[in-house]
């Protein structure tokens, strides 16, 4: 059986579905017959392997599979002996046949221009905001497109779920296979909707920053809900419209990075809805968090090379995180496996396919078993889709979408030939049918020559040992070995042969051209040597030895790799995490100096007992009897004092101002936390356990904070502080005017005027709403209406409107201001709005006029956060005076010290200092300005801010007095738990030393193995203060 | 007796112009001696109990109070500063104090002077002696200045000043002590996003080239005694290649430094120093074989990598004391001319993390004077130096107790007093007057 010929004329026999509604042009050719694929061994589904099986296809569809299947008549038989024949592969993640480019806002589905935050009025029956693109249909703008479905029939693939990548909502996707007529591959116009936080070519000004992005997604969805209720009656909304039908499908959510996973789990959680999350491969780094999820992933094989790290110097830009995700990445599919996880694969964002099957493989090496990757590239996806009757499978009624491959695909040397899609033939590799691979006698009329072929890395490499007597100087008989290189080509069944010879047989170069026989065991033919002379040529297989040696050598690489060494996974993954978090403990300081911040002041000799993350005892002496477990800490000649706290910080944070609109409310930094921002640490070898994580300055109102403690190697829930009163960021002045801007601005506001009319709006609107919303809800409750009986009341509720529910929240006394401002103008400006609006302004921060106006914030009833000694810096800031903080002290207002920056607030101790040197505040008062001041002024005194039984345990042990610049931190309780420690802190520089010297030298191994190497470069954040303007590089530094 | 009195009047005058920087103080005409105070000389040595005498704006004493005698009337005045500290006025070097007053205002900005290679731009003629923010730099004991020119290729030429002035001519302590050479960086950093990559500069080589080309072509044009045709730019090298003027060059990472020492070998320049510095340590010896000192860049930092030990900037001084490099403390970023005040807390910070104390005095102190090549005339306490100096009611390198009480620059009592102080003590009033 010459199987060649007959698949090769198959090709012909093949008849391609035509569309049944379509008239043709000729005679019309009929699909009649069917396929037999016999004696393969074939993977029903990604566990069930059947050996010397039979495979039969017609009309598209898998007729039967299995091992008694029998053959029809009507069938071509093709024998697959020694082929394997798998289910083709689904990529959920794709945006195949929609069109390379974006599609041109405006152009595309009629007129798109929807307006802005400037005057473009709306264009069409559409939502506000070019983010939001529910409607895209996928399946209107889907066609084959032959280059690209090539490329991914090429690995395996046999069908995708195509989307528009673009936007924050992306519209519904389409389900299509890889075949080449439209109207066949279009298998499910409306299979899913997508969705990420990224708003993409979208040329509507807002959102600007990450947690913009996630406040439109929540409000789009509580507008659709509130469009559903009968908005629509309101308005005609052709977005909001389609959000209620895409939520009717899968939800695909294309995050990126671990974090995005937690915030966009969040969101469907909201909302009811758990999203299908694409991921960057990161994922092995948070798995515990991951699991909690309980969200499926859609994971890529993105591995990024090496470094070039042969240069010491230069090799520093390479973090630890990029060293270790180098080394790590590959084990990321095989520990969402371990960790049960559901995860199907994508080949999305690879730079070139053929590093998907290097990459799947790799996986595997890693301990990823060969029926979960199956798994992850056939069922899972299927599954997920609603379509594992119809793909994923050879199970009769599925679509004929399947691959051959010359050997178990997982292994190195096998071959993808061909792939099926919906019944259509694919040739991916057709010249490797022919196994050249063995030993053979090359007879030439001259000579015998020893011919070897092997297969390296799927080439052919052919070559002849000859060995040639001669003489040494001295007369003597000598061998000499001859490697001659043989290029040997074979198309079909025709075969090339050349190769240099310079023997006493044969010299120059000797051409040969001949066949192979049917057997393959022999070639012969007809050749030229060097001068051109024809001669006749033979070949006879002696044996196939060689295809033995290779198997040896793949099993001694695979040996290899199981060897090889991995390191940790740290928390957090990046320099200082380790591989254990440090637990809360059981601990009595002794012979302190404690500064309790209380009544009690300083004392000395004094005893602290922390238990369960809080302080149980502080006093002279404790009694620490039922704690015989207790670590005790000898602390003398030590000052122990409460962990600082910050109240205007930017750390930790993945953005900061949502900068495009003059309110922001809606925006929250809770939902941007960045737990991995190095500053952390750095921040609790400075003492400080806990701080308000800020929006920015650049708009009147800005966004919800984010209360956090130092919890190193958490995630962000661990960070944010649970039942925290809920704070947000007003700003006056210069920013909000845009002042300072290279550009005039146009934005209202550009004076201070303009801001106290924009606070009265704002204000005005959301009592508005609030009244509104509660209104509605008593009289649903007094007349018992229910979503049930009676449309009316749900009718006439307001929607959820994210921005005035936060106004209401601060009418309402449920969250509180802390405002950025600085000239005594403004700040008594925004006491008049609050005190006619019925609020009290909680905190003003920088303040640095407010000692003009300190009897004034007195009487409001307003705390201040300050900064030492900064000035200058801006003409808001001109009046600005060190003694600032000492003048609204003496005033009794509530004092805060603060940072704004991420180095002084290691710092924040000397800060505090400097109140005593500008202006004489006493020492016990001064160091309140950084620990219960903060605390009061964020309204969570009563659990932290000083050294009181029942307190947390946020504690700092100083090695000098606390005020000192000789002090530094000893150690940092954050709830109990010591996150630093100097002794450890050194341990942890040596272990960042070490294991950057094991990557460094496997990575040199990588690249002298001839790897691809990347040149160093580091990415690292933007230290964020005020006006740092997230997604632009226009932000200035200025305070 | 008459001096307190002169200040009483000065203080009245002050609060009846308010918001006014003080008056500058006349030369000295009366002798001083400061007795029983712990002397921090600068050059690493202290004297508890010292008798430090000046007149004529030089120090003519400086001793152990008890291994001396006076005569009764052998000084005008004389402070009792038991239980203080005196210290030598501290250096702020690689300045920018009275080039700019507020930073977002751009018409008070004289900081960078358009243009590549502009060596003859000199700083000593914009330096405005009525900047509000020296007066409140001076109160915490910074009382000279090595005021630079930024910007460019080569910045310009910096100058030496004192903080008590009329105006920039009476200023100078150092007319054009050096010029400013920014090596380009090897890297360069690149804001998108909230992320920073950095990124190999891709022109670095032509760079260099152009550096190497303007060098050759300005000794060339300078060899020549009385050029017929004058040409500015590399007339403003001319000191550089005679070794009058320094050669500063900002440079931070290992490379950049050692591609500076090799650029100093291959011009044959004399004097050169690093300012930045921050992988110092790591090419501390060549720095040392090259007799190349380092205006080291601003403590107060956080670490350029998260790797890097999380106090490495608190630690170079410490480091670089050790390896046997000359040093001095500077703090050139972001809000450096407000900031300066906060000098003496560097060395603090310093000390706290292993420099010897003496040594962070002396980092901001005869170190600078050394650099910039003025320590013939101060930088220590010692006979015959400038009496420019200050007393402390505690240890001056610490916030905590940091309190000039006194300070003389060239022997003149110069009036501890800012827009700020004013400013405190008119919102003072306002409350005390409410009580």
């Amino acid at each position: 059986m010459r199987i060649l010929s007959v698949w090769l004329s198959l090709l012909a026999a093949v008849v391609v579905q035509a569309q049944p509604t379509f008239p043709y042009n000729g005679i019309l050719p009929k699909d009649v017959t069917s396929v037999a694929f016999t004696h393969a061994t074939l993977y029903m589904d990604y566990q069930t392997r059947l050996e010397d099986a039979t495979l039969v296809i017609e009309k598209g569809k898998i007729v039967a599979a299995g091992k008694t299947v029998s053959i029809p008549a009507n069938a071509v038989v093709i024998d697959c002996k020694g082929k394997y024949i798998y289910p083709s592969f689904i990529d959920l993640h794709s945006d195949y046949g929609l069109g390379d480019a974006a599609p041109a806002k405006g152009n595309e589905g009629g007129p798109r221009m929807r307006g802005g935050s400037g005057n473009e009025s709306p264009k069409g029956a559409f939502g506000w905001n070019d983010a939001i693109n529910a409607d895209y249909n996928a399946a209107l703008n889907f066609t084959c497109k032959e280059e690209a479905a090539k490329e991914l029939r090429g690995i395996g693939f046999g069908a995708v779920l195509t989307h528009k990548m673009d936007g924050i909502v992306r519209g519904s996707g389409a389900l299509v296979t890889l075949g080449s007529q439209p109207n066949q591959s279009l298998l499910n116009p409306m299979a899913s909707g997508h969705y990420s936080f990224n708003k993409g070519t979208s040329t509507t000004s807002y959102p600007s920053s990450l947690m913009g992005s996630i406040a439109l997604l929540r409000q789009s969805y509580y507008d659709a809900q509130w469009y559903s209720r009968g908005g629509s009656s309101e308005e005609r909304n052709l977005s909001l419209d389609a959000m209620n039908t895409l939520a009717l499908r899968p939800s695909f959510f294309d995050a990126g990075d671990k974090w995005n996973v937690f915030r966009a789990d969040k969101v469907g959680d909201e909302f009811g809805i758990q999203y299908i999350i694409k991921t960057n491969g990161t994922e092995y780094q948070r798995l515990n968090d991951i699991a909690a999820t309980k969200a499926s992933l859609i994971v890529p094989l993105t591995f990024p090379d090496a470094y070039d790290v042969s240069d010491p110097y230069v090799s520093r830009l390479v973090s630890l995180d990029e060293m270790k995700h180098w080394e790590m990445a590959p084990s990321n599919c095989a520990m969402l496996s371990a960790q049960k996880i559901s995860f199907a694969i994508t080949s999305h964002g690879l730079s070139e396919r053929a590093q998907f099957w290097k990459n799947l493989r790799k996986s595997v090496k890693r301990g990823l078993s060969e029926s979960d990757a199956l798994k992850a590239l056939t069922y899972t996806p299927a599954f997920w889709i609603g379509a594992n009757n119809e793909l994923g499978s050879l199970k009769a009624g599925a679509w004929a979408n399947f691959f051959i491959a010359s050997d178990n695909i997982f292994n190195e040397s096998a071959i993808l030939h061909e792939n099926w899609v919906q019944g259509e033939q694919f040739v991916i590799d057709a010249a490797k049918t022919i196994d050249l691979v063995g030993n053979y006698e090359l007879k030439l009329p001259k000579h015998t020559y020893e011919l070897k072929v092997k297969e390296v890395e799927g080439k052919t490499k052919a070559s002849i040992q000859h060995v040639k007597p001669g003489k040494n100087d001295d007369g003597t008989a000598k061998m000499d070995t001859l490697n001659y290189t043989v290029s040997i080509t074979s198309v079909n069944e025709l075969l090339t042969i050349s190769f240099d010879a310079s023997d006493e047989f044969y010299a120059g170069m000797l051409r040969l051209a001949g066949d192979i026989s049917s057997d393959r065991a022999s070639w012969s033919g007809r050749g030229q040597d060097a001068a051109g002379k024809w001669l006749e040529w033979s070949a006879a297989m002696k044996g196939k030895n060689e295809t033995e040696a290779k198997k040896e050598n793949g099993e001694k690489r695979k040996e290899n790799e199981t060897a090889e060494v991995i390191g940790d996974v740290i928390y957090p993954f990046t320099a200082y995490g380790s591989k254990e978090r440090p637990k809360a403990e059981t601990v009595l300081i002794k012979n302190a100096t404690l500064w309790t911040c209380e009544a009690d002041g300083k004392i000395e000799n004094g005893q602290l007992l922390i238990h369960q993350g809080k302080i149980v005892a502080v006093g002279k002496t404790v009694d620490a009897s039922k704690y015989p477990g207790a670590r005790i800490i000898d602390a003398q000649g030590r000052h122990v004092t409460p962990g600082i706290i910050d109240e205007h910080s930017h750390i930790a944070l993945a953005s900061v101002n949502e900068g495009e609109q003059a309110c922001s409310a809606e925006v929250e930094e809770a939902r941007v936390v960045w737990p991995e921002d190095i500053d952390i640490y750095r921040q609790l070898s400075g003492g400080v356990t806990c701080a308000q994580l800020l929006h920015g300055s650049a708009n009147p109102i800005g966004g919800q904070s984010a209360l956090v403690k130092m919890h190193w190697g958490g995630n962000a829930d661990d960070m944010v502080v649970d039942n925290a009163p809920g704070f947000i960021k007003f700003a006056l002045g210069e920013n909000v005017k845009q002042s300072n801007w290279y550009n005039d601005g146009t934005r209202f506001p550009q004076t201070r005027m303009g801001v106290e009319q924009l606070y009265y709006d704002h204000f005005i609107r959301a009592r508005e709403y609030g009244i509104a919303n509660v209104l509605a809800l008593e009289e649903a409750g007094l007349k018992g209406v229910t979503r049930q009986n009676s449309s009316l009341a749900i009718v006439n509720s307001p929607r959820v409107d994210l921005e005035m529910k936060t106004l209401w929240e601060i009418l309402q006394k449920q969250r509180f201001v802390t405002c950025h401002s600085y000239v005594q103008s403004e700040i008594n400006m925004l006491m008049h709005v609050a005190d006619s609006m019925n609020f009290t302004l909680n905190t003003f921060t920088h303040i640095l006029e407010g000692y003009k106006v300190a009897d004034k914030m007195k009487a409001h009833g307003a705390g201040a956060s300050s900064f030492s000694d900064w000035w200058a810096y801006k003409y808001e800031v001109k009046d600005a005076i060190p003694h600032n903080g000492a003048l609204l002290h003496e005033q009794g207002i509530t004092v805060a010290f603060n940072s704004d920056d991420a180095e002084m607030a290691r710092r924040l101790n000397q800060e505090a200092a400097k109140a005593v040197k500008y202006g004489g505040v006493k020492e016990e008062d001064a160091l309140k300005f950084v620990t219960l001041n903060p605390a009061k002024l964020l309204r969570i005194d009563k659990r932290t801010g000083s050294l009181a039984a029942g307190k947390d345990a946020d504690v700092v042990i100083w090695t000098d007095h606390p005020l000192s610049i000789y002090a530094k931190a000893e150690k940092t309780f954050v709830d109990g738990i010591c996150y630093f420690d100097s002794e450890r802190d050194a341990a942890l520089r040596t272990d960042i030393n070490n294991e950057r010297a094991r990557i460094i030298q496997k990575m040199l191994n990588a690249k002298g193995a001839g790897e691809p190497v990347r040149t160093p470069g580091f990415k690292d954040k933007k230290h964020f203060h005020c006006d740092t303007l997230d997604q632009t590089s226009q932000g200035i530094s200025f305070k | 007796m008459r001096t307190i009195l002169f200040i009483i009047s000065l203080a009245i005058g002050a609060v009846l112009t308010a918001q006014q920087n003080p008056t500058v103080a006349p030369a000295q005409t009366r002798s001083i001696l400061i007795m029983n105070a712990t002397a921090h000389i600068g050059d690493g040595s202290v004297i508890e109990n010292a008798a430090i005498g000046f007149r004529n704006g030089k120090l003519d004493l400086v001793a152990d109070a008890r291994t001396i005698r006076l005569a009764p009337n052998a000084y005008d005045e004389t402070i009792d500063a038991s239980g203080k500290h005196v210290y030598p006025g501290f250096i702020a070097t690689n300045s920018t104090l009275g080039l700019h007053e507020l930073d977002a205002i751009r018409p008070a900005n004289d900081v960078a002077e358009t243009g590549s290679y502009k060596p003859g731009i000199r700083s000593a003629i914009a330096y405005n002696t009525d900047s509000e923010i020296i007066p409140t730099i001076r109160m915490n004991g910074v009382l000279m200045g090595q005021i630079t020119p930024r910007g460019g290729v080569i910045s310009g030429t910096s100058s030496v000043m004192q903080f008590d002035a009329w105006n920039w001519e009476d200023a100078l302590i150092k007319a054009d002590d050096g010029v400013h050479l920014n090596w380009p960086g090897v890297f360069h950093k690149h804001y998108d996003k909230g992320k920073v990559s950095v990124e190999k500069v891709k022109t670095y080589d032509q760079q260099l080239r152009e550096i190497h080309t303007f060098f050759n072509e300005a000794r060339a044009y300078c060899s020549v005694k009385e050029p017929g045709v004058r040409e500015l730019r590399f007339e403003g090298l001319r000191g550089v290649f005679e070794g009058s003027q320094k050669l500063y060059v900002h440079a931070d990472d290992a490379k950049s430094i050692q591609e500076s020492l090799n650029f100093k070998a291959s011009q044959n320049i004399q004097h050169m120093v690093i300012v930045g510095g921050y992988d110092a340590h790591l090419v501390a010896d060549q720095l040392v074989a090259n007799k190349v000192p380092v205006l080291l860049r601003r403590l107060h930092e956080l670490p350029m990598y998260a790797e890097d030990d999380i106090d490495l900037p608190f630690k170079l001084p410490g480091m670089l004391y050790k390896a046997g490099v000359l040093f001095a403390l500077q703090n050139e970023g972001d809000m450096e001319r407000m900031g300066a005040r906060n000098l003496p807390f560097y060395a603090g910070t310093a000390a706290a993390y292993g420099l010897p104390y003496e040594e962070a005095v002396r980092s901001l102190t005869q170190s600078p004077a050394k650099i910039l090549g003025i320590d013939d005339q101060c930088g220590t306490l010692e006979a015959g130096k400038d009496a420019t100096l200050f007393i402390s009611n505690g240890d001056a390198l610490d916030m905590r107790t940091n309190a000039v009480t006194h300070a003389f620059i060239q022997g003149r009592s110069i009036v501890l007093r800012s827009k700020q102080t004013e400013l405190y003590e008119k919102y003072k009033q306002k409350y005390d007057g409410k009580k």
